[in-house]
């Protein structure tokens, strides 16, 4: 009788330092998306701390993260994340990478958004209600390149900064500036401050390979 | 040589403290049970009332291609 063959699904371990770049798009996908739960501040309230002898930066703003997330509550997390990101009219600090980027409503950055997360094999999710230029989109199509997912493996690295520098770089050194800046933030000026170290590290090594 | 260059990108992320960074991983899963908005096929859903790319928005965006 004839061996049957089926195709043997190879999922190879990421290494550390990449898994540990596609938690950071997770996490911070997910802080955006919407304001964090008793069970995330818990969960970072209790996380290790990243090595000091490291990127200074990082590690100082991660402890603050960690720092915050522990004085927090859910409640309150709920409050900031509407007074900074929702409201009627102009939102006190804009989600959208097209608002720094000075979108025209010509070539905005939507169309090309939707046209690479397709060549990549990706689209936003059905149920999803916010349009393709929201920062926890970006960074979660970011994730899924870095550390594979919906039914893909990992991207190589000069898929991911195609990526990353045509749709995630040109905005986001302003996004989080303007969300370390605003007078609502408190608990969010922690997110900023990780997101304005760990955003510089992945643009410095896009340059690398 | 790409290898090297690799090397070099992964030198740089690991003295960052990124490859010690297991810190974040615990966070993350405890924030992923929230579904996010990309990394997913599509269906537009017509009953949707608030923002979807639908054919017709799909369509929309077409025009505005330089």
């Amino acid at each position: 009788m004839d061996a049957v063959l089926s195709p043997v699904a190879l999922k190879r371990a990421l290494p550390p330092e990449e898994a540990a770049r596609g938690d950071f798009y997770a996490l911070f996908a997910r802080l955006l998306h919407n304001a964090p739960d008793a069970e995330l501040l818990g969960a970072i309230a209790s996380a290790a701390s990243i090595p000091a002898e490291g990127n200074a930066a990082l590690a100082a703003a991660w402890r603050g993260l960690v720092d915050a997330s522990s004085a927090m509550d859910a409640d309150a997390g709920l409050e900031e994340y509407e007074a900074l990101f929702a409201g009627v009219g102009k939102a006190a600090v804009s989600l959208y990478a097209g608002f720094y980027c000075g979108a025209p409503s010509i070539d905005h950055p939507r169309v090309r958004i939707q046209g690479d997360l397709a060549a990549l094999g990706l689209a936003i999710r059905a149920s999803a209600t916010e349009p393709e230029d929201h920062f926890a989109g970006l960074f979660d199509a970011m994730r899924v390149l870095v550390a594979g997912g919906a039914a893909r493996a990992p991207a190589g690295v000069a898929e991911q900064r195609k990526f990353f520098q045509a749709h995630v770089e040109p905005g986001v050194a302003k996004f989080l500036d303007a969300l370390a800046r605003a007078r609502q933030a408190n608990y969010y000026r922690q997110v900023a401050a990780v997101g304005a170290a760990f955003f510089a590290l992945e643009s410095e090594s896009f340059q690398l390979d | 040589m790409k290898t090297t260059k690799s090397t070099d990108r992964r030198k740089f992320l690991l003295a960052a403290g990124l490859g010690s960074a297991g810190a974040v991983a615990a966070v993350a899963t405890a924030g992923n049970k929230v579904k996010l908005p990309a990394a997913e096929a599509a269906a537009p859903d017509p009953k949707a009332t608030a923002y979807r790319a639908s054919a017709h928005i799909l369509k929309y965006y077409k025009t505005t291609e330089v």
